[in-house]
């Protein structure tokens, strides 16, 4: 950015947020630059610089951030949003610099309405802070994504992500009821929040997962839940994919578990057969329960005679449990993930049952093409069909070699998911990483998501280059 | 004290973690930036080590900008001691000379008076009165902070002490050199230390017992890791009264009693016990613990430099942790450091109580 400009910017920034608010310094930019992809981490780790805006702002107002993108509109600055700096596909990467417009200023509890159990908060609020805070109340949000001590709510809304146990509560989508938003020319806009409506189209969902391409998010109400009297755990191994599936698929016609994850052959050797004696090439299926003792009692037992039907054998709550009391621990760092210039990644396609295992195979073929190994888990799992985390992870000579690895992995992976009717995420987003295939998942109406860009971001300042829109030359 | 050898490969791993610790980081707390983050942290010594970029005077202010309370160690898988590489850093930062400016009038204080507040050494301990006893022989190490500015923890430490019967020695302490240890000035510090464990040494004494967790950790760990040996046993006066428990009374106190943990006492001294039981006698009744307790409990926001470079963002924290008391409805804070006693009580307001561990239990005899 010319130096002019960029002090004239900071000026008119700081007479909105304050001085003490807004950064230039080179420091502050690398530092909050950071975000949770994976090729962001294995190129610190390799020494690399990451892509660094000019200006870091920090507001604490939904009139703030209101002012701020006025100011940024008129001057034609890029913004890119970011919440906990939690994304794992360079969502938030400033990669046309201007303006790094951070929320976790923005963390308080606005409202909780115990009447209708919804609670309103401002977007910057980290998910474990809202989690603990309704808890005290007695309420679960009922979203524990991975990422749950990291991101926040704005980031959950921005990418439509999805907890552990979405099978029984939904993602965030499912427990958004509300939200408000500031568009790229500074108005607030608010929707209402209604359990359901039937005035024209539901404007908020335009807004979730829009990854700040057409607007910031400030404010949202959210859904909230009793915790549940209970939290059971059942395990059964499967001979193989197909019959655990099956099974899966059984269950959802009788009952609603709220944990549902079967683990490949790989992928429970890898992480299961560590712990518990598992036969060589089963598939571990990991059940959850929420509810009271007599509604487990219930799903349990309903989910156990499907699953013995379809050759299930009975590994009780061992291995289930122990994820959940583990379910962290893969996000951490270790010397395996970490050595040279490794690199891994989670492709969390998501597919109807009838296309379901024909895209885990053709994306397994297509991945382990690239000198990569891939390992997978069903999860995410409803009535119609589900989600599945292809994971690959590949160790390379050298930088070069390694980055270039992990993107034909993705495009095989991608083009093999979108070849067999699967869409390429469930959760995770697009952010950069998968930007330039959302043209080819969304098909024709693609077309709809940029003529909206256009209108509500004709400068194109939001979030450029993410989502498939705004990619400047 | 750390490995430097392992310091590279323990950088490169947090500096690209998906910040697993950064939401009980205090200094995450008070900023809401990535900066002062652990991963911040790391991330500034790895591109440094790696040659991506310098350490520039931001970088050094951010290093400074950290507590040192090691709570993101208890979320850390891979234990990675971010307190420790920040502090080994700053031992470099000193010797390069590039520390910060406002840490000079401390480390001058230190080296002249003996005390970080550079208040007259001879003021030191001339205030307390102490009477031979017949019981066991052991010198009280009060520490600076208990000395001139929370000298009721010492009044109550000696009359409580004196009360069991014990022979209290007061030696001419000098600074245990914590503060100094803490933000890199090594050297300095260990001029202080050379002195104490001179004195200490030359005492009859079968024990040495302090009330701050600071000088606890500094004379029973800190002094050994650079070859400077005590004769006498060091304990903490928490410690010290849990092997006296039988002899404590149970005193009439009303409301709702919770411990905060110093981070020196806690998470770097690991003790977590002995207070707790020693409140439980006292009170007649288990301590109210706050949701992040123990090894999961947040620091005070008055360590390691924090207090002196950046008030404002230090009090925010004592507040915040004044805030966790109050979410579980405690009357009372107790604590066992000076350092903390100060913070929180400068941020309870009338609201809630806040004692020390000996003042608690001094009431024991106010009841008699």
């Amino acid at each position: 950015m010319d130096s002019k400009i960029k002090t004239r910017l900071m000026k008119r920034i700081e007479s909105i947020v304050g001085p003490e608010n807004v950064t230039v310094h080179e420091t502050d930019t690398v530092l909050n630059a950071h975000d949770a992809w994976p090729l962001s981490e294995a190129k610190i780790r390799a020494g690399e610089s990451l892509p660094l805006a000019d200006l870091v702002v920090f507001p604490a107002s939904t009139g703030e951030v209101a002012e701020v993108l006025k100011v940024a509109n008129e001057m034609e600055i890029p913004v890119t949003p970011v919440g906990g700096g939690a994304g794992t596909c360079g969502g938030t990467l400033p990669i046309y610099g201007g303006i790094q417009l951070d929320l976790k200023r923005m963390d308080k509890i606005l409202n909780i309405d115990h009447e209708s159990m919804l609670i309103t908060v401002q977007s910057g609020i980290v998910g474990i802070d809202l989690e603990e805070a309704v808890n005290r109340h007695g309420y679960t949000m009922g979203h524990t994504p991975t990422s749950l001590r990291a991101s926040n709510v704005g980031g959950f809304i921005a990418t439509r992500s999805g907890g552990s146990l979405s099978s029984l509560y939904g993602k965030i989508e499912d427990l958004t009821l509300g939200l408000e938003t500031v568009l790229a020319d500074g108005s607030v806009i608010r929707t209402k929040a209604v359990p359901r409506h039937s005035v024209g189209p539901d404007l908020k969902q335009l807004f979730i997962g829009s990854e700040g391409t057409l607007g910031v998010i400030t404010e949202a109400t959210l859904r909230m839940f009793p915790i549940p009297d209970e939290r059971r755990f059942r395990s059964m191994a499967f001979p193989d994919v197909h019959s655990g599936l099956t099974a899966i698929r059984e269950i959802f016609r009788h009952v609603t578990p709220s944990l549902v994850r079967l683990y490949d052959p790989e992928d429970t050797a890898m992480f299961v057969a560590n712990h518990f004696d598992v036969d060589e090439g089963d598939c571990m299926l990991m059940l959850g329960f929420d509810g009271t003792p007599a509604e487990n009692d219930l799903s349990e037992s309903k989910s156990v005679e499907v699953c013995l039907s379809k050759g299930g054998k009975d590994f009780g709550e061992g291995p289930s449990k122990r994820w959940w009391e583990h379910r962290y621990d893969m996000y951490y760092p270790n010397r395996l993930t970490t050595s040279g210039y490794a690199i891994g990644d989670t492709i969390d396609i998501v597919a109807t049952y009838d296309k379901l295992e024909n895209v885990y195979y053709a994306m397994k073929k297509a991945m382990e093409e690239h000198d990569a190994i891939v390992m997978s888990h069903f999860s995410h799992m409803y009535q119609n069909g589900g989600s599945i985390y292809m994971i690959f992870f590949t160790n390379q000579p050298d930088a070069e070699t390694a980055w270039a690895t992990y993107r034909r992995i993705w495009d095989d992976g991608v083009a093999a998911c979108l070849r067999e009717g699967g869409t390429m995420s469930h959760q995770h987003g697009v952010g950069l990483s998968r930007t330039t295939y959302t043209e080819g998942d969304m098909g024709s109406a693609f077309d709809v998501l940029r003529r909206i860009k256009k209108v509500l971001d004709p400068k194109g300042i939001m979030n450029p280059g993410k989502l498939g829109l705004g990619v400047r030359d | 004290m750390i490995d430097p050898e392992k310091i590279p490969s323990q950088v490169r791993m947090c500096s690209a973690c998906p910040k697993m610790c950064r939401h009980v980081c205090p200094t995450f707390f008070a900023w809401r930036s990535d900066s002062p983050t652990p991963h911040g942290r790391a991330l500034l010594i790895h591109q440094e080590i790696k040659g991506t970029r310098q350490l520039d005077e931001r970088g050094i202010e951010v290093l400074y900008q950290c507590l040192e309370c090691a709570h993101c160690l208890t979320w850390c898988l891979p234990e990675i001691d971010i307190a420790e590489i920040v502090e080994h850093r700053r031992t470099e930062l000193v010797k390069e000379g590039r520390h910060p400016a406002g840490l000079t009038s401390l480390v001058a204080n230190v080296v002249e008076h003996h005390n970080p507040f550079g208040e007259a050494h001879n003021a030191r301990s001339d205030w307390i009165e102490v009477s031979p006893k017949k019981g066991k022989r052991i010198a009280y190490f009060t520490g600076c902070t208990s000395a001139y500015r929370e000298k009721e923890i010492v009044e109550s430490t000696v009359k409580l002490l004196d009360s069991l019967g014990f022979d209290i020695v007061i030696p001419d302490e000098w600074c245990c050199g914590s503060p100094l240890l803490r933000t890199g000035f090594i050297d300095e510090a260990l001029e202080q230390a050379r002195h104490n464990v001179e004195v200490l040494n030359s005492l009859d004494v079968e024990e040495i017992v302090t009330t701050c967790p600071g000088c606890y950790r500094v004379l029973k760990q800190d002094y050994a890791s650079h070859g400077l040996k005590l004769n006498s046993q060091v304990s903490h006066l928490s410690e010290f009264l849990e092997t006296k428990i039988k002899d404590l009374k149970t005193a009439r106190i009303e409301g709702k009693v919770t411990y905060h943990d110093p981070c020196h006492l806690g998470r770097h001294m690991d003790v977590y016990d002995a207070p707790r039981n020693v409140i439980q006698k006292v009170t007649g009744r288990k301590v109210v613990e706050m949701e992040r307790h123990a090894d999961n409990a947040m620091c005070c926001g008055n360590g390691a430099g924090m207090r002196l470079l950046f008030p404002e963002k230090a009090k925010a924290i004592g507040n915040e942790r004044i805030r966790q008391a109050m979410d579980v409805g405690a009357d009372m804070v107790v604590t066992a450091c000076p350092f903390c006693r100060n913070m929180l009580a400068s941020q309870s307001g009338d609201e809630i109580r806040v004692l020390d561990l000996p003042e608690l239990v001094s009431l024991t005899l106010e009841d008699e």
